[in-house]
């Protein structure tokens, strides 16, 4: 897959990985603090460690994660690299995707970033995503990717 | 695409589906009906309808299975098979034959002693099946069959005579043999364990236990001396083993009985079944990937099984009342090692079999990774529990995993293979059940190369070739341990001849 030209996502999705992230670590702080309250010797350093944790996460994570994400289109269809730890590279032939979805959260909205998801006939990777397309561009590339994937698909 | 809208389905189920319909639903509600008639029963405050209420519930399905019946149309329009079923919410189906890919049948006693046939018409759309209809007359599965399958191929009119050659035919003593390898018996026996379990036989009842214990039987036991008492013990079990694969022949036998695969028209079809005859179609452009497995039995008796993915069989959601995308696709549940390769190449007939694959190993460090892995693993999962049972005896059982790790991380070395021919990708693992699986070029979904942190240290990478027609965990062809030049050469090779437009 080496000719392939590989490129990043809109550097947007930083910012919704960094919102999701900061919502989940509120959640978990806030129920982790809820049920050590209780527990001499869970507190108060559980809920102080998990809220660390989580701002670590919230900070550190989504560049990292961002800079591993790549994407590259040629010819026969789609590569998919991602993984900062686990990596992972997936090549999708166009002529196997079965029909595609561009979906937005209310935060991916914010951004005006769209998830575009590739559905194959596949066992074990049947849908594909990729994050952090600016939205129109999402729709451009699925509209690409469409346009000569007249396949059966099996 | 029904460009035939005023086509009305007039074609009826035979008289006596509501009797299929009926003991269908029985079958799916005995277990809740049995405990509503025995609570019934022995409870002094019945329900609402008190002993009135089992036969209210199956008369109200049986009218429920009559009106289905009474109610289902199907015919053969111009362009394709019509499905209608209920009236006050009615429902028009229309399946274009040249979408259809299989007829298939299936009849259980009750099903054979009428001479009818539940109906699966299958298209490539995946999941369950387009048309669950039951039951047909066998004249009438035998008209829908040419009716479709002429129109689907009307260039192809010459159906009247199909000629069909018998590839494989299973004598009861190959079904003997599948039986012993298979052992399916125990997971019957578990089964049964599980509802007498959860049906109370095993709650311990004192009185039993003390009248056993003293009863002039046990006295004989315990003064027989610790030999004889070791002797009776190894006898019970091994009479335990014996009944349970007796068991495994006699299941094996009822299942697969007659189990014959043939090859009509460059499709293939199986049929068997005791009791209950399942008749498959095989169409081979489904087919997606064929298996070969063997486990250590099999190689005593020299035989392997075959079974292919079908297109369509995975994904979905659960469909009532049917099973059968659960079921394996048999190419030969059991078949003489050397007749394997003629039936691959029959389900496969695109491929050019004429040279000999060559086959690469995997990456050579691998077998050093996958010695300490094991090791490790198996130290790290046995150290606690040996120390409580062994004590001292603890420090040979750890220290015997390593030589073990060693004999498993050589042997799956060794038995691990992959080859990549000109229209397919053959993979080989296991040393203990070696597997051969063989994916189609054209048939490969997606390419996947995976690198976990252990596998960049050491340069490695994981490849998988995902197909469709399996569960997540069986599909497709997934090797670990390769190195990362060449798992990303071998997805690049893979991905280009995949989205080549057929």
């Amino acid at each position: 897959m080496a000719p392939l030209q590989l490129s990043h996502v809109d550097s947007g999705i930083i910012g919704v990985w960094r919102w999701e992230a900061a919502i989940a670590t509120l959640i978990v702080t806030v129920a982790v603090t809820a049920f050590s309250f209780s527990i001499p010797p869970l507190w108060p350093l559980a809920p102080l460690l998990v809220f660390i944790a989580g701002i670590l996460r919230t900070w550190w994570w989504p560049p990292l994660s961002y800079r591993h994400l790549r994407f590259g289109v040629d010819d026969t269809g789609i590569a998919i690299e991602s993984g900062v730890l686990w990596r992972s590279r997936i090549a999708l032939p166009r002529v196997r995707i079965q029909h595609t979805d561009v979906s937005q959260g209310p935060l991916e909205r914010r951004y005006d970033i769209g998830t575009l998801k590739l559905y194959t006939a596949g066992s074990r990777h049947t849908r594909i995503e990729l994050p952090g397309l600016r939205h129109e561009d999402a729709i451009a590339l699925r509209d690409a990717l469409l346009a000569e994937g007249a396949g059966s698909g099996v | 695409m029904a460009s035939d809208p005023d086509f009305q389905p007039t074609l009826r189920l035979h008289a006596l589906s509501w009797v299929f319909g009926l003991s269908g639903a029985i079958k799916q509600m005995v277990l809740p009906l049995i405990a509503l008639l025995f609570f019934n029963v022995r409870d002094d405050t019945p329900g609402p309808f008190g002993p009135w209420i089992v036969p209210i519930i199956v008369a109200a399905v049986a009218i429920r299975a009559v009106w289905v019946q009474l109610t289902f149309r199907y015919g053969f329009s111009p362009t394709g098979l019509v499905v209608r079923r209920g009236m006050v919410f009615r429902n028009v189906r229309h399946i274009e034959y040249a979408r259809i890919e299989n007829i298939d049948t299936e009849r259980g006693v009750l099903h054979r002693l009428f001479g009818v046939a539940e109906v699966r018409v299958q298209t490539s759309t995946g999941g369950k099946p387009e048309a669950l209809i039951s039951v047909l007359d066998l004249a009438a599965v035998q008209e829908m069959r040419e009716r479709v399958f002429s129109e689907a191929q009307p260039a192809e009119k010459t159906i009247e005579a199909p000629v069909e050659n018998t590839l494989l035919h299973l004598t009861i003593g190959e079904l003997v043999r599948h039986g012993l390898i298979d052992n399916r018996g125990m997971i019957l026996v578990a089964a049964a364990f599980g509802v007498l379990h959860e049906a109370g036989v095993f709650v311990i009842n004192r009185q039993l236990v003390d009248r056993v214990l003293e009863s002039s039987s046990a006295a004989g036991l315990a003064a027989l001396g610790l030999m004889m008492q070791i002797a009776l013990g190894a006898i019970t079990i091994l009479g335990a083993i014996i009944a349970v694969r007796i068991l495994s022949v006699v299941l094996a036998i009822v299942t697969f009985y007659d189990f014959r695969l043939t090859r009509v028209a460059g499709d293939l079809r199986a049929r068997y079944g005791l009791f209950t005859r399942v008749a498959l179609t095989l169409r081979t452009r489904r087919i997606q990937a064929v298996h070969q497995h063997e486990s250590l039995l099999h190689r005593w008796f020299h035989r392997v099984s075959l079974n292919v993915d079908l297109a369509g069989d995975s994904g979905g959601d659960q469909d009532e009342g049917d099973n059968s995308r659960m079921k394996t696709r048999w190419l030969a549940p059991v078949c003489p090692a050397s007749a394997a390769p003629a039936l691959i190449a029959a389900a496969l007939p695109s491929l050019d079999w004429s040279t000999e694959p060559e086959w690469h190993p995997l990456a050579p460090r691998a077998r050093g990774r996958i010695f300490r892995k094991t090791a490790l693993w198996s130290v790290l999962i046995l150290t606690a529990p040996a120390l409580w049972y062994l004590r001292e005896g603890a420090i040979v059982a750890v220290l015997s995993c390593i030589p073990l790790a060693w004999m498993h991380a050589h042997l799956y070395v060794k038995y691990t293979r992959w080859a990549l021919v000109g229209d397919a990708m053959l993979f080989r693992h296991g040393w203990l059940n070696r597997r051969l699986t063989i994916v189609p070029r054209d048939r490969v979904q997606t390419l996947s190369v995976e690198a976990s942190p252990f596998d960049r240290r050491s340069r490695m990478a994981s490849l998988y070739v995902d197909t469709a027609g399996a569960s997540a965990m069986t599909a497709g062809i997934r090797i670990r341990y390769l190195p990362a030049d060449v798992a990303e050469r071998l997805a690049a090779a893979l991905y280009r001849t995949a989205g080549a437009t057929t």
